[in-house]
This record gives C-alpha cells, sequence and structure tokens, in this order.
C-alpha cells in the first residue's frame, strides 16, 4: 500500500521509554494521591455520590472509572453511587446545543450535584473548557472536587480552590492518560480500604 | 482471610481501631505505600509486555495501517471497564491529533446501546458484538478485542465473526490469554501476564495506544 511507513519494534520500545520519567514522577505524589481517597471516602460516607467527567479518550474514563464504583472488580466490595456526566449522548449533545460546548458539564452538574457529592474531572492537558467550567461549578457548589491532569495542568490547573490536583508529568497525552487510569484504579482500591476503617478517617471535619 | 484482608493483612489485627488515635495515619501510610507498590508493578507489567510485543506490536501497527489506508474501517468492542477501553481506542483514531488532521472510521460497537440493548434483549448478550460486525464487516477492516479474562463469550463470538469475514483481528487479554490464546482465535495476540484486573488493563492502554500511535503515524 502506498503512504504506508512501516513501524519497527524499535518504535514501540522507543514509546514505552517515553513513560519511565512520568511513572517514577507519579511514585513521587503518592501521598497526594492517598490523601484524595481519604477525602473521597469521607464523602462517600456521608452518603454522597461520584460525578465523573471528560472529553474524548477521557470520558471513556469517566465512564470506567464510574463502573470502578458501581460494579466492583473484587467480589465482595460494597458497590458505591457513581455516575458519568458525559456517557449519554442525547443529554450531551444536547446540553452543547443549548448551553454551548464549554458549558455542557457545568450545567449537567446544576441538574445532579448535591453539596456532598464529589466531582472528578479528567483532562490529559487540562485545557478543556467544559471540565474547567465543571469542576469550577462543582466546587462553588461545595462538591470535593478532583481534578485528573497533566501537561503543565492548564487552564483547570490554573482553578483557585481545588480540593485535590492530581497532576501526571508529561506533555504526552497519551502518556497521561495511561497513569490517570492507575491513579483511579488505585483511588477506587483505596477508598474501600479507608471505608472499612472509618477510624481512619476525619468524619468530623469541615470537608 | 478474605481477599480484602489478604491484599491488606496490616490493617486486620485492630478490631476497633475508631478507638486509637494513631489510626488515620497509619492507614494513611499504609495507603501511601500501596500506591507506590501498584505504580512499581504497573512500570514493571508495562516494561515486560512491550519488550516482549516489540516486533509483534509493529506488525500489527503495520497490519491496522495497511487496513485503513485501503478504507478499512476499526471495530473495538469489550465489556466493563474493557467497553470503555474500545471506545477511547476508537476515539484515538476518531480524533484529530496534533500530528494528524484526519479522522479515521472507527467506533467502539458498546456506544450503540440501541443495538446493544436489541440484540441483548430479543437474542441473548453473547451476541452483541458478532451480529453487528456480521452487519457492518468487511474483508479488510480491523476488529480489535479487549477482555482481561481473554473469555468473555460475546467478545469471542465477535472474533470468531471478524475472522470467518476476512477482518484483521487483534486481541487484548490478562492472565495467561484464556480462550482467546487458542490456536485460532486471533490473528494478533498481545497477552498482559498479570493477574490483576487492573494491572492488567493499564498494560492493555499502554498496548493500545501505542498500537494508534505507531498505526497513525505509519499512515502519515
Amino acid at each position: 500500500m502506498t503512504g504506508v511507513r512501516t513501524p519497527t519494534a524499535q518504535d514501540a520500545l522507543d514509546a514505552v521509554a517515553r513513560r519511565r520519567a512520568a511513572t517514577t514522577a507519579l511514585s513521587r505524589d503518592a501521598e497526594r494521591i492517598a490523601a484524595a481517597c481519604r477525602d473521597v471516602a469521607v464523602r462517600f460516607a456521608r452518603g454522597g455520590r461520584l460525578l465523573t467527567f471528560g472529553n474524548g479518550p477521557a470520558a471513556a474514563d469517566a465512564a470506567h472509572l464510574a463502573v470502578e464504583f458501581v460494579h466492583p472488580v473484587i467480589v465482595g466490595k460494597r458497590a458505591l453511587p457513581a455516575l458519568s456526566l458525559v456517557a449519554d449522548p442525547a443529554v450531551v449533545t444536547g446540553l452543547a446545543r443549548r448551553a454551548g460546548t464549554a458549558d455542557t458539564v457545568a450545567a449537567s452538574l446544576r441538574a445532579h450535584a448535591r453539596p456532598e457529592d464529589v466531582a472528578i474531572g479528567l483532562s490529559a492537558d487540562g485545557d478543556c473548557a467544559d471540565v474547567a467550567h465543571g469542576l469550577a461549578e462543582a466546587r462553588d457548589r461545595g462538591l470535593l472536587t478532583v481534578a485528573l491532569v497533566g501537561g503543565d495542568g492548564g487552564a483547570v490547573g490554573a482553578l483557585p480552590g481545588l480540593d485535590h490536583v492530581l497532576r501526571v508529568c508529561s506533555p504526552d497525552p497519551a502518556v497521561v492518560r495511561e497513569l490517570h487510569v492507575t491513579i483511579y484504579h488505585v483511588l477506587w482500591e483505596l477508598v474501600h480500604v479507608f471505608l472499612e476503617h472509618p477510624g481512619a478517617l476525619p468524619l468530623a471535619a469541615a470537608r | 482471610m478474605s481477599g480484602v484482608e489478604a491484599l491488606y493483612p496490616f490493617l486486620y489485627p485492630e478490631e476497633d481501631d475508631g478507638a486509637d488515635d494513631d489510626a488515620p495515619a497509619r492507614v494513611l501510610a499504609q495507603v501511601v505505600a500501596s500506591t507506590r507498590e501498584k505504580v512499581d508493578e504497573i512500570a514493571a507489567l508495562r516494561e515486560e509486555v512491550v519488550a516482549a510485543h516489540a516486533e509483534a506490536l509493529a506488525a500489527c501497527a503495520a497490519a491496522m495501517a495497511h487496513s485503513l489506508a485501503g478504507g478499512g474501517r476499526l471495530f473495538a468492542f469489550g465489556n466493563g471497564g474493557s467497553s470503555t477501553d474500545a471506545q477511547a481506542l476508537a476515539a484515538l483514531f476518531a480524533l484529530p491529533t496534533a500530528d494528524d488532521p484526519r479522522s479515521w472510521p472507527a467506533t467502539a460497537l458498546a456506544a450503540d446501546v440501541a443495538t446493544l440493548t436489541a440484540l441483548a434483549n430479543d437474542v441473548a448478550f453473547a451476541v452483541v458484538f458478532s451480529r453487528p460486525i456480521a452487519a457492518a464487516g468487511r474483508p479488510g477492516d480491523v476488529a480489535v478485542a479487549l477482555s482481561t479474562s481473554g473469555g468473555s463469550a460475546n467478545v469471542l463470538r465477535g472474533l470468531a465473526e471478524a475472522r470467518r469475514r476476512g477482518l484483521v483481528t487483534v486481541g487484548l487479554a490478562g492472565y495467561d490469554g484464556g480462550a482467546m490464546a487458542e490456536p485460532g482465535v486471533v490473528d494478533h495476540l498481545f497477552v498482559m501476564p498479570s493477574s490483576s484486573v487492573h494491572r492488567i488493563q493499564e498494560a492493555q492502554t499502554t498496548v493500545y495506544q501505542v498500537l494508534a500511535e505507531l498505526t497513525r503515524r505509519a499512515l502519515g
């Protein structure tokens, strides 16, 4: 076939080498990830729900994160309430038409969110306007806000007043996404560790 | 000992850590350590998988690029978390990138909830991927199947239908590959040798993202 350059094994090895530094850096962020897990567990313990959102491949991750909680992979773990705000194309495209693409998530949050809930927004470069607006809306409504970003954090990383901003140190959106998957898998598993040990949760704290 | 106790034995000696003033700090410290262990695990698994499959990844990307360059379409499918990976994979081809402004014809079968629920309700869940492939698949298209166990009945039937119709078939699985690793099931097989569903999914994410990157570069 004309126009196709044959890939080599070295291309694959180079791709995996590009992931090493960001993975090592993520390990150094373990305290920040653990603190986010603890705070999410507090919200679940108070009856809150998890609301997730992202664009493109991150919309798939928002659905993945929600199903982790709703249908636990480890038999015997408790199901917890979680919902992707970007999983229903009838709603998302309808809101995009009415409210504009930058405000689809914020509009959904205004309908769904309660102050005890958790909002998790995913954006590989942090420059998704709808994710930024959604997190700002969630923050203003008293939800616990968690942003998963990469690169320099972009517009999402620059938002004041978010509770947890977990940033993967890579400019490559594919590398960022892979480490976001690891972060939210860890988040799901360790939220359960905290919930099974309520003595470890600061339930009387303000947030 | 339950599965959870086996994973976190340090948490279970005390029956009532509600009366333990050190519990918050102790549990937090253990969770931090656990996070680091999981990050180390996926780092090692990712290296192992790509090193073992580097040639196969290049060959698979070449086959996918030839299919797409020849006008083929890509169908991706899986269940649960793997259905979201199928969506992400399709999006990696359907969305323009900084290096390649083209949209390639790629779709995740489970994203069509009308077809999915109609087939599941009227026929059987085992046919939710094979029927759409039978309807739309053509020789020269690509079918990418994801199953952490390698044993999902509907995924295996989707692959069988794809092979019958002359599609290029790609399979991602975990553990030992399960039924997907049997001879004659799939053209390009990638197995993530782990027993953790989460680490398997993370390694699968690297595999399909590297495949997408190499394929799009080959098309460039």
